[in-house]
């Protein structure tokens, strides 16, 4: 997993690197679905998504909000996504197992994604990504 | 404190104009020589942020539960004209309506001998945690009951008692909530949440009066030492959530198309009078009038637990007051002498209107509206009142809780979960939650101290201390 969770008193600010931005993408999902419920493994449902936005970070916010979305509603845990981005288009395939709470206990509710210091640089041969989730 | 602020009052600092570029008004924040260590730079440069948004009025404020949160600080306010001001979902956060409500019950501390059992009952009643799903089917009639009716909705369902709407905050139902700006999958995600505590540091708790300040407010809101009462704390859950995120992003859009400059994206914003203004504005109200709702159904929840167990009537456990401290609201307010219709956005903040203000029961009105001030997990909470001279210095406003200090990385780093309930079971303070990780997360010790935060308060005059709780026992989401 490569994420880590950095200081922020009140909400969860975490950073996110990957070698391509669809990687970057994919990580950050499975990130906020570690956060939300701490154990998530691999699963066999499968759900598309797409999302619009005006620019990258927008587009991340917009996707993550999506993945909060779909994981509450069809109580499915997202394990992972396969993502294509066109500009400012994104479309994911995503894979996931469907919630447990016995198994699926422990994390933390994530109420919403962030437009506060969210970035995304390229730095060497890697894409990170900083956001805030509020909890 | 840091460089920069100055002192203009035993308990208030001012934040210059200058600090960050574009500031129309200076920032003011209240807080004590103890606790000024723990102020963070963050936090400032938000309530500066706050400060260079277009019509925002006299000051951008902070409580003395500030710290650094997304877009307002925590324990913001902001009060913007409604002819040239604007509204912003950053002012009000993810969870709107995010709130707090006591009621009492005759019974007496005394009368608590099977704590765990009464504990385990509270958390079987009502469902906790992330993922947890409402006992009751909405339809999606009864979805748009809740958006424009609000508590009322929950009383006419059968969730309570007439004389419980007008002991809420605008009767528990804002005006000019707009079921059209609620989107279907906002709805989506609220019809199964209904009467659900959610999680994070929202609770339920039984509590014990311990301490009187003032014996008329007191007995106005029918406290009496060593009273049993139940503290709710939840908010609008996911549906106020997508109300959130969708409305942010079309603010984004409108922030750009009405040429409003701003240092942070997350305090996106649309001029109040503005068609997008308007629509966030409609689906804000509709998510408060969910959350009002949602509170009813809860204390409803409770009410039958406790009548269930103890000899007492459902009708003897009286609502003293529910407050919204995540909200943006129309109200008016007297600015340098003259009357002003303002959009006040409130963000871990807490309403305190003075004796005599409008919508008040009539037994409360000589001591002003009652203010609920939920300690940390395991501390005090208090009850205080509104005064007019928050009326005069803070639209209105005093602190929504403690104010966290430690982050959670920290805190998981610091203490377990496990550690945090038996140190607590040690005085006699049983926690109930779905897992002990929700536990370790809101310990006492990752919180400014509740006792130092309302002295704060009441010392500043923005509010008057009434009377001190001590938990019994604490069930988390």
């Amino acid at each position: 997993m490569s994420f880590e969770e950095l200081e922020h008193t009140a909400d969860i600010r975490i950073r996110v690197r990957g070698t391509t931005l669809e990687e970057l993408f994919s990580e950050a999902a499975r990130a906020l679905m570690t956060i939300v419920y701490k154990n998530i493994n691999q699963g066999n449902i499968r759900r598309h998504v797409e999302v619009d936005a005006d620019d990258t970070p927008s587009l991340i916010r917009e996707f993550l909000s999506e993945i909060l979305f779909v994981s509450e509603v069809e109580e499915m845990v997202i394990t992972g996504a396969d993502i294509h981005i066109a500009g400012n288009h994104l479309t994911a395939n995503l894979t996931g197992e469907p919630f447990s709470t016995m198994k699926h206990c422990g994390g933390r509710e994530v109420k919403g994604v962030s437009y506060s210091d969210l970035t995304i640089r390229h730095e060497g041969d890697s894409y990170i990504l900083e956001v805030i989730f509020d909890v | 404190m840091l460089p920069g602020i100055k002192r203009v009052a035993p308990f208030e600092w001012e934040v210059p104009i200058g600090t960050v570029p574009g500031m129309r008004v200076p920032g003011r924040f209240f807080l004590s020589d103890e606790l000024a260590k723990t102020l963070e730079e963050g936090a400032v440069q938000q309530l500066a942020n706050v400060a260079t948004m277009p019509g925002i009025v006299k000051n951008s404020l902070a409580m003395p539960d500030i710290h650094w949160g997304y877009g307002f600080p925590i324990g913001g306010v902001a009060a913007f004209s409604i002819e040239e001001g604007v509204i912003s979902p950053g002012g009000v956060g993810f969870d709107i309506n995010c709130g707090v409500r006591i009621l009492t019950t005759p019974l007496h501390e005394k009368d608590i001998v099977k704590k765990r059992e009464l504990i385990e009952r509270l958390f079987n009643a009502v469902p906790t945690g992330v993922g947890a799903k409402s006992t009751m089917r909405l339809s999606p009639k009864e979805l748009e009951g809740m958006l424009i009716r609000g508590a009322k909705w929950a009383v006419d369902q059968g969730f309570g008692m007439e004389s419980d709407l007008v002991h809420c905050e605008e009767q528990g139902a804002m005006a000019g909530a707009d079921p059209s700006a609620v989107s279907a999958k906002a709805r989506q995600r609220g019809m199964p949440q209904s009467g659900t505590l959610g999680a994070g540091n929202h609770f339920l708790e039984i509590q014990t009066v311990r301490e009187i300040f003032q014996e008329g407010a007191a007995g106005a809101y029918g406290l009496f030492p060593g009273q049993i009462c139940i503290m709710i704390h939840c908010g609008s859950r996911g549906l106020g959530h997508q109300v959130c995120t969708e409305h942010l992003k079309v603010l984004e859009g409108a922030t750009k198309k009405y040429g409003i400059v701003l240092p942070d994206r997350q305090l996106a914003c649309a001029p109040i009078t503005s068609s997008e203004g308007r629509a966030y504005f409609g689906a804000m109200a509709a998510s408060s009038n969910y959350a009002w709702a949602n509170r009813q159904v809860i204390m409803h929840m409770v009410r039958k637990v406790f009548s269930g167990m103890f000899d007492i009537q459902y009708e003897e456990m009286n609502l003293v007051y529910d407050v919204a401290h995540n909200v943006a609201k129309r109200e008016e307010h007297v600015v340098d002498g003259r009357q002003m219709k303002l959009c006040v956005h409130r963000k871990g903040a807490t309403r305190a209107f003075g004796p005599g203000c409008a919508d008040l029961p009539r037994e409360y009105a000589p001591w002003g509206q009652p203010v609920i001030i939920p300690g940390s997990m395991g501390t005090s909470s208090y009850l205080l009142h509104g005064t007019n001279e928050a009326m005069v210095r803070t639209f209105g406003s005093t602190c929504h809780g403690s104010g966290r200090i430690m982050s959670r990385t920290k805190a998981k780093k610091a203490l377990s979960g496990r550690e945090v309930r038996e140190s607590l079971a040690a005085e006699g303070i049983i926690i109930r939650a779905p897992h002990d990780g929700a536990i370790a997360d809101e310990a006492p010790e990752v919180y400014k101290p509740s006792d130092e935060v309302v002295r704060i308060v009441d010392s500043a005059g923005i509010s008057r201390l009434v009377a001190r709780f001590v938990p019994l026992g604490v069930i988390k989401g």
